[in-house]
């Protein structure tokens, strides 16, 4: 969505109340916390949204300081809900088939092991064979027959097409009586330590930590938003600047160009971009910046237009200044606030359009932790899974909002017309 | 292109088996009782009440409707609805059955077949079909196929039927060996004798195209409907990205179907037709829902059943023979005894896949585990040995590019990727980087050859041994670099053994000698690592539990859905 | 003459009529501003097209491979390369593309049976028109009511609260919003349909003529057809006009304080009318002007958000049909999309502010 429409016009002249000349007295942080005075809710918005931008930029400098594990390695039972513990697995087996323990497998072929399918059954007993292997130098392989149900994964054990079997402790010890001679032998090997651990926001499909992947992904939103929004800025700053400054042919061509851009619907402009540079966050980072420009040439452009024409300028233009000198010290600072307002909520709109692309499977490698990526990976889970969609949906809104309110905040505190009078 | 979907079977061989060797025995069948209904195309007012509806949810889109050139499931699944070939599977089985021909028969040494056509064969509008208008189809196949986006031919057709007369230039035909004898009877000479030719004649390139489908030109999608085949149904109106509606044929000889109406709405996400299901929207959903979490989604409905398709594809690596680092027989090992496929089944599928270790799937003729036989895998000993034996070593490790479609499989390849690359890089001695390139444009680079090890799915064209052999060892290989763009064997690799191997199989008829070929074969390919076959991906079908298939053929629970994967609407009623 | 053509026509009357009635009726200065502003309307949709079109080329993948599949023989890519003018110079081939669009022949798309992509288009475009208007309205009545409440209120708890909610509806991604509410309105509550335009089995009894299916219903008589398709656009509209609704309250809003700090309200409000009729009746009322001709402003992030929506929502549109093809790299059809959309902004926004600057003489020219 385009930021230029929040913006006021240029500054408008106008006469200085006292307080604002008493408030040029003081040093610059008496001042702006004298200045919540005057703009009340709004001052509180932008040192609330300041100091969560802050935060969320440390986040995402150093990740590693607050996300719990590595994002992209597999730490637990896959889709496990928020804050629940995993089931102890257990070995099940026919007594008296000589099967008391994974040991017992070790015989060089692959003996049939059952299983239920979505289960972390499986994956449990593999690795509890790789570990009593590496203990024992003796590798236990096995044949994992995958079954609907745990009734048919036990009728298997029953009737010995398996040897043996594994499930979640409590499921099976509530049917176990329907199958005479099937008994738990035990626990596998190092599900009790699996069975303690809960992750806070559950994990994912690949059993990947969810609060990990979002802290990860902040760096991911950040880089995209930050880098195309100072993308675009360093391009479309100094076109605004030289096009309003000199006028002329130049402007004229060059303010077509971009007004055609931007009248353009830029996420399809980006899609384009995107699907022809193909996966990767630079090229991201381009398609987005490339729809951005127009929005800082408009306003940059309108703004030196508007300033050239000030006395102060005229002032410093008959001194004898130099054309350069002018656009450098009297135009470009006094540009710079309106630009540091579109770039605020210029860079969420550039978080926003990066989740569509990933969405629409056009925007970073599948494995990079990127909150539109888990989003859009996320969405065949809305049903079985909410926490998969949920959180990572959270985590844009909760950025894109802060950092709105932040540039909200600064408008209402900076355009002279709004105030109270 | 067919070939990313294909298929496999779990237990069929048997039927496999009977299929081919009983043509002679089945030239005496005759197709079943002909109940013509001859009436008035019925005119379109839906809504009527009274009127049996099935509405079929997809995320497929048509792309080609002409049987001439048409290769794609959804494609197929039309034509063969509206139209019929030759002969035709059986619901929810692999046996060949008469189809529009009542018998067939081939001659002594089996490389020229002579088909008889029934004689009430009509289509939608009444149009008789001859062995004139048959023949004028097959032409307009084997010569058009490929000047539109399916060519089919050059992978059914050409390959076969032998050119009586071959053209002025290399690779023209001017004269193909398909003669009309009479009004009914159609004679096709072969390049070879090809046991499996009667299933061959089951696919869509051989079902009739309508006399007004021009000679010189395809019609892909047609600008006029309706659309008349020989089958069953009329394809009545058709909405792009929307709907296309299907009623009856009054002029088809079978059985009358037991819905008036069939309906196929198209979606955008496997998501969407999944909530479409659960919502109601729709009483049927079809094909690529392999996410696990809309597995359970569905699972987890009231009034949804789930059934698994004894068929699907399979999904394996191709790795380049002619590139670094895999043009190196030791590297290729050494991956193949780094992949652990059970891991990958139970965290990217949730268990809801097979583990693969042979292109050949379980069930086919001679299906063996040659890759579990071989490396054991997952081996890390094995590996690092091999890599060692390489020249590499934890200081200095192997740099390996993985390549892959993120979506053209189902998102949950990205998951199984990942899988992949930690299991390698397990190793210490590998460094693995993983580059996910949009289908249109892996396609072009995986048949340029520039991808090392690229992930690939396959899906049978027909079912037997041959077709999950023949593809990489011909054609360029896939892209393999096993054998060069003409079809020549690189003198280099393993592969004249294999390839000839391969020519005594397609023409050996003895079935356990054909089966030991087969064997050698899938050993050979373990050893040299043409492939890394991953893992088997059953179809899935999900339905309304008022919707009910034919319990007199078999599968009736996935609405007679055999290991062909074929969808034969007519067994389809509903109790809505 | 294809739907897609119907269309622009059904456009372009209009933006012609209004045209004419500024020329004929207007003052000099009105007259000069107009017709500036036709002529800069080429070179607009020339500029976007010349854009599109350097983006398009430097793809990396093969248009005919892509189309034809690895076993398309070589004769045939000959030919195919040959019809795209592939082989021909970069400057032959942007000079061939231009003309292409000037006759309004967009070519044949590369996939799904090569179809012309004019034809393609115009069964899909009414689809996102009849998407993206009732989507406006819901942001435009929506934002501009919420917006006057909040904006009359200013510094209350309802204008913070308003104001909060403009922001969190604006920092959702559209896509995220369309699966939650399709969650919970579609498939746990079932009062609508999950996706799709309308029914299908109605759909059959829908005679088809402009391809609105709203229209097309109302014109046949067919209310059967008319409550589907209405129930089909609930979910995908509220999804696009919620989006766009807090851009619309937050604009109304600083309309209204602006116009409530007039003299000519202070005046009123001395004179003892009642604060409601005050705000519903003046401020209101020349807020609206701005307000209104940001719609206009509005069509290119209404087409935006259509893409991300119809894709979560199945909805048979240009956006849709944008991602579908972008996936299978078909050339053509996306240059296609590309400039019917420049061309549908570009008619959009000078009817806009032709009408603007009729309406309203403020307006400097």
């Amino acid at each position: 969505m385009d930021t230029e429409r929040l913006l006021p016009e240029a500054p408008q002249p106008e006469p200085l109340p006292d307080w604002e000349e008493d408030l040029a007295r003081v040093g610059l942080v008496r001042r702006a916390f004298m200045a919540r005075r005057w703009y009340g809710p709004d001052w509180w918005f932008v040192v609330i949204g300041s100091v969560i931008v802050i935060f969320l930029t440390l986040v995402a400098l150093f990740p590693q300081w607050f996300a719990p594990h590595d994002p992209s390695a597999n730490v637990g039972p896959r889709n496990l809900a928020p804050g629940e513990k995993p089931d102890v697995e257990v070995l099940v087996s026919l007594e008296g088939s000589g099967v008391a323990n994974l040991r017992d497998l070790a015989s060089g072929d692959r003996e049939p092991f059952g299983v239920v399918v979505g289960t972390p059954s499986s994956e449990i007993a593999r690795a509890a064979a790789d570990t009593i292997g590496e203990e024992t130098g003796e590798r236990i392989r096995l044949r994992i027959q995958r079954f609907d149900t745990l009734e048919e994964m036990l009728g298997a054990v029953a009737d010995g097409s398996v040897r043996a079997g594994a499930g979640s402790n409590i499921a099976i010890e509530e049917v176990l009586d329907d199958y005479p001679g099937v008994t738990i032998q035990g626990s596998l090997e190092g599900a009790e330590v699996t069975a303690d651990t809960s992750f806070i926001l559950g994990t994912n499909q690949l059993g990947q930590d969810v609060l990990s992947r979002l802290i990860w992904g902040t760096r991911v939103a950040f880089l995209v938003g930050f880098a195309a929004a100072a993308f675009a800025l360093a391009i479309g700053l100094p076109l605004g600047l030289v096009s309003g400054f000199t006028g002329g042919k130049l402007d004229r061509v060059l303010s077509l160009i971009m007004d055609s851009i931007y009248s353009f619907p830029g996420l399809v402009l980006a899609i384009a971009i995107a699907a022809v540079l193909g996966a990767s966050i630079f090229n991201v980072v381009v398609a987005i910046a490339v729809v951005y420009i127009p929005t800082y040439f408009r306003i940059v452009r309108g703004q030196t237009l508007a300033i050239k024409e000030a006395v102060f300028v005229e002032a410093a233009r008959s001194i004898g200044a130099r054309s350069w000198e002018i656009l450098w010290k009297y135009i470009f600072p006094n540009v710079i606030p309106s630009v540091a307002i579109i770039f605020s909520v210029n860079v969420a709109d550039a978080i926003l359009t990066g989740a569509g692309l990933s969405f629409l499977g056009l925007g970073l490698p599948p494995h990079i932790p990127d909150w539109g990526i888990d989003l859009a990976r996320g969405q065949v889970a809305i049903q079985t899974s909410w926490w998969l969609v949920t959180f990572p949906g959270l985590a844009v809104m909760f950025v894109v909002l802060t950092l709105t309110m932040l540039g909200e905040g600064l408008i209402e505190i900076i355009n002279p017309r709004l105030r109270d009078r | 292109m067919k070939r990313n979907r294909l298929l496999a079977v779990l237990a069929v061989s048997a039927l496999v088996l009977a299929a081919c060797t009983s043509d002679s025995d089945t030239t005496t069948t005759t197709a079943s009782d002909s109940t013509t209904t001859v009436g008035e195309t019925t005119t379109t007012e839906g809504g009527s009440s009274g009127e049996k509806v099935v509405i079929i949810g997809t995320t497929d889109s048509i792309a080609n409707l002409d049987p001439a050139d048409a290769y794609a499931v959804h494609d197929w699944e039309i034509i063969r609805n509206t139209g019929m070939a030759l002969t035709k599977f059986v619901p929810g089985g692999i046996e060949v059955q008469p189809g529009i021909a009542e018998s067939w028969e081939p001659n002594e040494d089996g490389t020229v077949y002579t088909f008889t056509l029934r004689d009430d064969v009509k289509f939608g509008d009444g149009t008789d079909l001859t062995a004139e208008l048959y023949v004028r189809h097959l032409n307009r196949m084997l010569n058009l196929s490929g000047t539109g986006s399916g060519g089919v031919a050059g992978a059914l057709g050409t390959p076969y039927i032998a050119c009586v007369t071959p053209g002025a230039e290399e690779g023209q035909c001017d004269e193909w060996g398909v003669k009309a004898l009479d009004e009914r009877t159609v004679e096709i000479t072969l390049t070879g004798a090809y046991a499996y030719f009667p299933q061959l004649v089951a696919t869509a390139a051989y079902v009739p195209s309508h006399p007004s489908f021009p000679e010189d030109s395809l019609v892909e999608i047609p600008t006029e409907f309706p659309y008349y085949g020989v089958g069953p149904w009329i394809l009545e109106s058709y909405t792009p990205g929307e709907q296309s509606v299907f009623v009856q044929n009054p002029h088809f000889f079978g059985d009358k179907p037991k819905v008036d109406r069939i309906i196929v709405r198209y979606y955008s996400e496997a998501s969407q037709l999944v909530a479409a299901l659960a919502g109601g929207d729709i009483d049927i959903a079809w094909r690529s829902v392999t996410e696990p979490q809309l597995l359970e989604t569905l699972d987890g409905t009231d009034g949804v059943v789930s059934a698994v398709v004894p068929g699907g594809g399979i999904r394996y690596f191709i790795m380049n023979h002619n590139l670094e680092p895999t043009d190196d027989l030791l590297v290729r090992q050494a991956i193949a005894a780094s992949i652990d496929r059970d891991e990958i089944v139970d965290r990217a599928f949730g268990g809801n896949a097979e583990p693969l270790y042979s292109m050949v799937p379980p069930g086919f003729l001679g299906a063996n585990e040659a890759f579990d036989d071989k490396y054991q895998a997952p081996n890390l000993d094995m590996a690092r040995d091999l890599l060692e034996e390489a020249g590499y070593s934890e200081d200095n490790p192997l740099q390996l590019q993985i390549d892959y479609p993120p979506n053209r499989y189902g998102g949950v390849v990205q998951d199984a990727i990942a899988i992949v690359k930690e299991q390698l890089e397990a190793t210490g001695m590998i460094e693995v980087e993983t580059v996910a390139t949009e289908w249109a444009t892996y396609l072009g680079e995986q048949i340029n050859g520039s991808y090392a090890m690229g992930f690939l799915g396959w899906f049978f064209d027909f079912p037997d041994s041959s077709n999950y052999v023949e593809p990489w060892l011909y054609s360029g290989g896939l892209g393999s670099g096993v054998t060069t763009q003409d079809n020549e064997p690189t003198p280099n690799f393993t592969t004249p053994e294999m390839i000839e191997l391969n020519q005594q199989a397609a023409t050996e008829l003895d079935l356990d000698a054909r089966a030991a070929l087969y064997e050698q074969i899938q050993e050979l390919w373990a050893e040299d690592v043409v492939t890394i076959p991953l893992w088997f991906e059953p179809e899935r079908i999900f339905y309304r539990d008022y919707i009910t298939g034919d319990s007199s053929y078999d599968n009736e629970e996935t609405l007679n859905i055999g290991a062909t994967t074929e969808f034969n609407w007519v067994v389809l009623d509903t109790n809505k | 003459m294809n739907s897609l053509l119907l269309l622009f026509v059904a456009l372009g009357v209009p933006t012609l009529g209004v045209l004419v009635y500024a020329l004929v009726t207007g003052s000099p200065g009105l007259r000069r501003h107009v017709l500036t502003r036709v002529a800069l309307t080429i070179p607009m949709i020339l500029i976007l097209a010349t854009v599109v079109f350097v983006v398009l080329r430097v793809l990396p993948g093969d248009p005919v491979t892509s189309s034809l599949g690895p076993r398309g023989n070589p004769e045939v890519r000959e030919a195919m390369r040959d019809q795209l003018g592939l082989d021909l110079p970069i400057w032959a081939q942007y000079g061939r593309y231009l003309g292409s669009l000037f006759t309004f022949d967009l070519g044949n798309a590369l996939t799904s049976g090569r179809r012309p992509v004019a034809v393609e288009l115009g069964e899909r475009f009414p689809a996102t028109i009849e998407l993206i208007v009732p989507a406006a309205i819901v942001a435009v009545v929506g934002g501009i009511l919420a917006g006057t409440l909040a904006g009359s209120r200013r510094k209350s708890a309802t204008d913070y609260g308003l104001r909060m909610f403009s922001v969190a509806i604006y920092a959702m991604p559209v896509f995220w919003l369309g699966l939650i509410l399709q969650l919970i309105f579609a498939v746990q509550l079932g009062w609508f349909p999950v996706a799709g335009r309308i029914d299908p089995i109605v759909s059959g009894s829908l005679e088809r003529v402009t391809n609105l299916l709203v229209v097309d219903s109302l014109i046949t008589g067919n209310w059967a057809a008319l409550g589907s398709a209405l129930r089909h656009l609930v979910l995908p509209a509220a999804t696009l006009g919620l989006i766009l609704l807090g851009v619309f309250l937050r604009l109304t809003r600083v309309n209204v304080i602006e116009t409530l700090q007039e003299d000519y309200v202070a005046a009123a409000r001395a004179r003892g009318i009642k604060e409601g009729v005050i705000v519903y009746r003046h401020a209101l009322r020349n807020a609206m002007i701005p307000v209104i001709t940001f719609i206009g402003l509005q069509v290119a992030i209404l087409l935006a958000g259509a893409v991300l929506t119809e894709t979560v929502f199945s909805w048979p549109g240009v956006g849709r049909y944008l991602v579908e093809r972008i996936g299978l790299r078909d050339y053509t059809a996306v240059q296609g999309v590309v400039a019917v959309f420049a061309i549908f902004v570009s008619m959009i926004s000078l009817l806009v502010d032709v009408v603007y600057s009729i309406v309203d003489p403020r307006v400097r020219y």
